[in-house]
């Protein structure tokens, strides 16, 4: 009874341990079992006593039976770890302490075991291990090291990645008093000192991009963090990272650098470069295209359009284009445009504008280059002039030279009929009348020669300056040279023109040309009335013109149109119409640069224009 | 050689109208030889010669250069009368200029009468053999 007695005492005690603890025989059943290992294992209470430990967990393992058996033989065994599944989990891990159990007289009489559930142990342990890998890799991947400094060791510690950046050996062991030589004397080395001080003093913490020099010499960009760490308020240490910036930093140094060299030769370009966006609103222009829209700086010309700076047809073809070109994805090649802005400059441009394509292929707007060929265009007209002016001279040369030849000819002619003639007369009074005729001839050939000699003086003769001279004085004094004349016909002259008006003009051709359309104006007047010559001025391009109109007879110009201005052309049936006036008239004026037309109505009248080159 | 009825003369030169006249006395015979200042008195002249007498010119010698109505426009409206016989023109001129000769044959080709292109000064002997009435 007593030992029953001792038997309950001792399963009450043992009911009650803090730790879950079974007693096992020989026979590996249970004789004892605190209410703990009951509850850790999840056997029902009553069904544990007596039981084989064998049958109450349905596995054991090979290491943990061996170790019953080596606890059996005296032996105290070693932590073991088993793995065995519930219903909530299907990893549950307990770990296991077996010791002999002794009776008074020292003989095993069993095992004792303590049990323990680590199944959260375990889980964190590896978890820690993942994150500790996850770290690891992060780390070599972003290039980022970490560091640690100890306040109360005085140590710092690197990790591997930190050593690599520094690309010094694995086996490095850093020290605080040193570790500020690695970073570049100046700013880099000053700032970090700085900043240490401050976190350790003030708790400030500091992210800082600096350069350092390695181990092996390179120069490294490098951004450095530091926190400090605070135990019971006072400060134990700094923990921070450590990363290599350096391809980044040059990275974005290059990337820089070729974005100013574009954007330098962008601006220099001799040539107007911009982007449209698919509204034709510019989206980039530069420098020589500010200048052109007469702008400083680029933001005022963003967001517009050509309707902002051209006038409104000429923005409208341009649009059009831009259109063509976004909507076909077919370039436009330089093409000859001129532009004219709202101020009414003109400017020609050899106009390319190119589709321009997203990454994804679609077409996002335009990139028009407009090289300016004002210059080209001006000299092109400047030689279409010369060309003009040149085809004229030979024109008048070639002109002249027949008529030269046509006039001289008649004469030599005459001559050798007539001395032919000469030569076989017998009659004496014949003779002498050919010999007179001779004389006739000879005398007009000298007032050819004559004549010519006058044509060939105007349009030779560069020595005569061009004077600025008032027209109205000229007018007056060639109107008193013929002033007997004009009294004799009772003919009159209205002057429209202005005293202060003035012409360019080489005086003498001046005096030539009125004496020779005054005159023609009264020779061939009308019958039915007195002549009257109305004088105006009128400016046109570039050239004053003084128009002469007469009431006179007029002359039909679809029929003598071509020969009016003609060498010994005559229209009139007048004895005095030698033929020449109209044509010196034509010649001089031509000389002075300007020109001479007419119109003319038979029976009413004639207006002779003459345009005077106000330039040179 | 038969005699010719009527030769004119249209030339503005009186020494050229004086040599054809002289030569054509010496070397051809004629009934009456009318001359004429420009193109304008001559071509009156022979439409006055068609409503009246009908005797119409066999030959002309016709000038180019003449005042209010040159050669060529003569021409143009000598081509365009009623004549049905032809009339041989000799156009005679000082002119070396290559548009004369293209409008000589411009008008030969438009016209049934027979024109010839005679360069300054026609000699003696030439005289007869261009003064030979055309068919």
């Amino acid at each position: 009874m007593l030992k029953r007695s001792q038997i309950d005492t001792n399963n009450y005690l043992i009911k009650q341990l803090p730790k879950a603890t079974a007693f096992l025989n020989e026979k590996l059943e249970v004789v004892y079992a605190s209410d703990l290992w009951v509850k850790d294992f999840e056997f029902t209470n009553g069904k544990v006593i007596g039981q084989k430990i064998s049958d109450l967990l349905k596995h054991i393992s090979g290491d943990l039976q061996k170790d019953f058996k080596e606890c059996l033989k005296g032996k105290i065994g070693s932590r073991i770890k088993e793995c065995y599944p519930d219903k909530d989990n299907p990893k549950n891990w307990t770990e296991w302490i077996n010791i002999p159990w002794y009776d008074e007289k020292e003989n095993i009489i069993g095992i004792i075991v303590q049990t323990e559930v680590i199944t959260k142990k375990i889980n964190n342990d590896s978890n820690i291990e993942r994150l500790q890998l996850l770290l690891q890799e992060k780390s070599s991947n972003a290039n980022i090291g970490s560091w640690q400094y100890d306040a109360d060791l005085n140590s710092l510690w690197w990790c591997d990645m930190t050593k690599q950046i520094h690309e010094i050996d694995a086996n490095f062991i850093p020290k605080i008093e040193t570790c500020f030589d690695f970073y570049k004397e100046g700013h880099s080395k000053n700032t970090i000192s700085m900043a240490f001080f401050e976190a350790s003093e003030k708790g400030l913490p500091w992210k800082e991009k600096l350069q350092i020099v390695t181990e092996k010499g390179n120069e490294k960009w490098i951004v450095t963090t530091g926190k400090p760490i605070y135990k019971d308020d006072k400060c134990i240490g700094l923990v921070g990272t450590f990363r290599d910036i350096n391809e980044q930093v040059l990275t974005n140094k290059k990337t820089k650098e070729n974005e100013l060299l574009l954007r330098t030769l962008f601006d220099s370009l001799p040539l107007n470069v911009f982007v449209k966006d698919l509204d034709s609103r510019k989206i980039l222009v530069n420098k020589a295209e500010l200048n052109f829209l007469g702008l400083k700086n680029e933001s005022e010309a963003l967001g517009k359009t050509d309707f902002d700076f051209l006038n409104k047809k000429n923005a409208l073809i341009g649009r059009e284009e831009d259109i063509r070109v976004m909507e076909n994805g077919i370039p436009m090649l330089k093409k000859e445009t001129t532009n004219i802005k709202k101020d009414g400059t003109i400017t020609s441009f050899l106009t390319s504008k190119i589709p321009l394509k997203a990454a994804s292929g679609e077409i996002t707007g335009l990139v028009g280059i407009n090289l300016d060929i004002s210059d080209i265009k001006n000299k092109e007209k400047e030689l279409k002039n010369l060309i003009d002016v040149t085809s004229l001279q030979n024109k008048k040369l070639v002109n002249f030279a027949h008529i030269v030849s046509h006039n001289l000819r008649s004469h030599t002619a005459n001559f050798s009929m007539l001395l032919e003639f000469l030569v076989s007369e017998k009659d004496e009074k014949e003779k002498e009348n050919l010999v007179k005729m001779l004389v006739k001839a000879s005398d007009h050939l000298l007032e050819t020669m004559n004549n010519l000699n006058e044509v060939v003086v105007i349009n030779t003769n560069v020595n005569l300056k061009k004077k600025n001279i008032s027209l109205n004085k000229k007018i007056k004094s060639v109107e008193k040279n013929l002033s007997v004349f004009f009294k004799n016909k009772n003919a009159k002259i209205i002057n429209t023109i202005n005293d202060d008006v003035k012409i360019n003009v080489i005086p003498a051709y001046l005096d030539s040309i009125l004496m020779n359309l005054f005159t023609n104006a009264i020779m061939y007047k009308s019958p039915d009335r007195d002549p009257i010559i109305t004088l105006g001025t009128t400016n046109e391009n570039g050239y004053k013109i003084l128009s002469i109109n007469d009431n006179g007879l007029g002359i039909d110009l679809k029929k003598y149109g071509d020969k009016l201005f003609g060498m010994y052309k005559t229209f009139h049936d007048n004895a005095d119409a030698k033929g020449i006036g109209l044509f010196l008239t034509k010649n001089q004026i031509e000389a002075m640069g300007g020109k001479i037309t007419a119109s003319s109505e038979v029976g009413k009248g004639t207006t002779f224009n003459l345009y005077f080159n106000e330039k040179n | 050689m038969r005699k010719i009825n009527s030769i004119f003369i249209i030339d503005d030169d009186p020494i050229t109208v004086f040599g054809i006249r002289k030569m054509l006395d010496t070397n051809v015979e004629f009934k009456t030889i009318s001359t004429y200042g420009n193109g304008k008195l001559a071509i009156d002249g022979i439409k006055k010669v068609l409503n009246e007498t009908k005797v119409i010119p066999e030959v002309i010698f016709l000038d180019i250069n003449m005042p209010i109505m040159d050669g060529w426009q003569f021409l143009e409206e000598f081509i365009v009368l009623p004549i049905e016989e032809k009339v041989r023109i000799n156009i005679v001129t000082s002119s070396i200029d290559p548009a004369d000769y293209e409008n000589f044959k411009h008008y030969n080709n438009k016209s049934h009468h027979l024109i010839t292109f005679n360069t300054k000064p026609i000699k003696s002997t030439e005289i007869a053999a261009i003064t030979i009435p055309a068919e």
